[in-house]
């Protein structure tokens, strides 16, 4: 992946400063992700795993989750 | 009672509801170390002395009068600058919070623990926004350790470690979302807990990532984190995450011991991602544990991903918490943190989703290691603490960068919200390194069994500072 034309065009995109100065740091960083990312692709994943995100529950609010 | 300032906070709270000692006098003592010692640690963002003199002279006409004081009557305490302190700004180790206007009532769990008869004696410094294994801060300055000013004290909650460690707060508060409860536990050389995700309310403190968040205590005995846990649980709506589980108190069954253990000790990834010191650790924890039952190796390989999947919400999860401020002032961040942030602001969201997904599957592989062993034991930290301003861990020819890998053996637990004790193993003189006792959900009394029992035959103590180098604390 061109990581650093990725920070150029996804920082404008959403109108995020990344100066000359900063911007190894941050290549450097999403560099260090992108190895995550992939560490995740060796885990083979059934379909019926899901959890995309946090589990939302309306009832939370009212005084905290369920057990 | 031992003498202030290595006194535990039950020894005190013990003296002062006997009468034996005055609330206003410990607290005096406190003041006069914390002026004393903290120059030279740096572990205080601000101290509350105006409060803490009120509180406790009110605290001993209330004992004078007949009145019950708490379990924690008179013992000082003092709180990773995240949780928010009435009419201080909070400032989560940042310069952007200083403009933050002054908090206008207290953290939830530091209003637990005043009911419980604590005083607060100040605000502790921490990494930027909790996102550091080091206790670098570009703003405040770097927390020292005190076993070693020239080394790292570890983080995110840095002065909560260092506070403790340097006997000027036998219980301090912290926060961990990758491990910064138990690496500052490790380098410093005192005890944590991390609960179970969900345990202890984070109401009205500042947030790091949401679905990763735990606070805790720090103490330098079992018996003091098992107090001040007790104190601070019980359900709030405060906390969307907040489990509605009632209170389930610790220290009535601590001293039972946790009976014939089946001790899971994790092999293949982890065994190559610590040291020899921490492997020594882990060595005399598994000698010393009490009627030792089985020892045994599992596989739990499946961290490294799990790891990862950490380090990916943490990412994104956190940039996304901080746009605006990015947006609009990124410039006034620690140039440590800006960049991650700025990083993390740009995942694609494919990489957080997965990263989800493997959280709930490396949740379900740890839970399987439980069904053979009770408690798991992995060292906190792969070394004892660095020297400030290192860069590479060096791992039998392995070189990682240093910064990350800190955290390398905390972050998978975290993930997926195990509680976790953090023991110190150190011989008087050496630089201390802490062994975690991990233990299935919900289950912080048997990890604070296991710790208490390896207290008491001498395995973990969280010995003064003053034997590594002249200039530590003595």
């Amino acid at each position: 992946m061109d990581l650093d034309r990725y920070v150029d065009v996804a920082a404008e995109v959403i109108d995020l400063p990344v100066t000359p100065d900063w911007k190894p740091g941050v290549v450097r960083f999403l560099g260090l992700a992108a190895e995550m990312a992939q560490l995740l692709e060796t885990v083979a994943l059934d379909d019926a795993e899901l959890v995309m995100a946090p589990v939302y529950s309306p009832d939370a609010f009212a005084g905290g989750k369920d057990d | 009672m031992t003498d202030l300032p290595w006194a535990q906070a039950h020894e005190i709270a013990e003296a002062v509801r006997s009468g034996r000692r005055t609330a206003a006098s410990v607290i005096e003592a406190t003041l006069g170390r914390i002026a004393a010692v903290d120059p030279r640690i740096n572990a205080f963002t601000a101290v509350t002395a105006e409060r803490a003199r009120a509180e406790a002279a009110a605290l001993d006409r209330a004992i004078a009068a007949g009145a019950a004081p708490g379990p924690l009557a008179g013992v000082p305490f003092a709180v990773k600058n995240l949780f928010d302190i009435k009419g201080l700004p909070t400032l989560c180790g940042s310069k952007i919070n200083r403009d933050r206007t002054p908090a206008s009532r207290d953290a939830l769990l530091v209003e637990r623990l005043r009911a419980a008869g604590a005083i607060l004696v100040g605000a502790l410094g921490m990494g930027e926004y909790a996102y550091d294994f080091t206790g670098e801060n570009a703003h405040d300055g770097a927390v020292r350790n005190p076993h070693d000013p020239e080394r790292m004290s570890g983080g995110s909650s840095s002065g909560s470690g260092a506070a403790t460690a340097a006997g000027m707060a036998p219980i301090s508060l912290g926060s961990d979302t990758n491990g910064s409860l138990r690496v500052p536990a490790s380098l410093c050389g005192v005890f944590s807990l991390k609960p179970t995700y969900g345990r202890l309310p984070r109401t009205r403190t500042f947030s790091f990532v949401d679905s990763l968040d735990h606070l805790g205590p720090f103490a330098r005995s079992v018996r003091d984190l098992a107090l001040a846990y007790d104190a601070m649980q019980g359900p709030d709506g405060g906390d969307h995450a907040c489990t509605r589980r009632g209170v389930e108190p610790a220290l009535p069954a601590l001293a039972d011991g946790p009976g014939r253990l089946r001790i899971g000790v994790p092999g293949g990834w982890f065994e190559t991602r610590y040291g020899p010191e921490a492997r020594e650790a882990v060595g005399r924890v598994l000698q010393g544990l009490p009627g030792s039952g089985q020892i045994m190796r599992v596989d739990l390989d499946a961290a490294e991903a799990g790891r990862a999947a950490a380090y990916l919400i943490t990412n994104s999860e956190s940039a996304a918490f901080h746009i605006e401020r990015l947006r609009s002032r990124a410039q006034d961040y620690d140039p440590d943190t800006r960049d991650r942030f700025l990083a993390g602001a740009l995942l694609p969201a494919a990489w957080v989703a997965r990263a989800q997904r493997v959280r709930a599957w490396w949740l379900t592989q740890a839970l399987a290691a439980f069904s053979v062993a009770d408690v798991l034991i992995v060292p906190a930290t792969p070394v004892p603490a660095p020297r400030r301003g290192e860069t590479v861990l060096d791992l039998a020819g392995r070189k990682l960068p240093l910064r990350p890998s800190l955290g390398l053996l905390s972050q998978p637990f975290s993930c997926i919200g195990l509680p976790v004790v953090t023991v110190p193993v150190f011989r008087p003189g050496e630089l201390p390194i802490g062994v975690q006792i991990i233990a299935p959900p919900w289950r912080e009394d048997l990890a604070l069994k296991v710790g208490h029992a390896l207290e008491a035959r001498g395995v973990a103590t969280a010995h003064a500072p003053g034997g590594v180098r002249a200039q530590a604390v003595a």
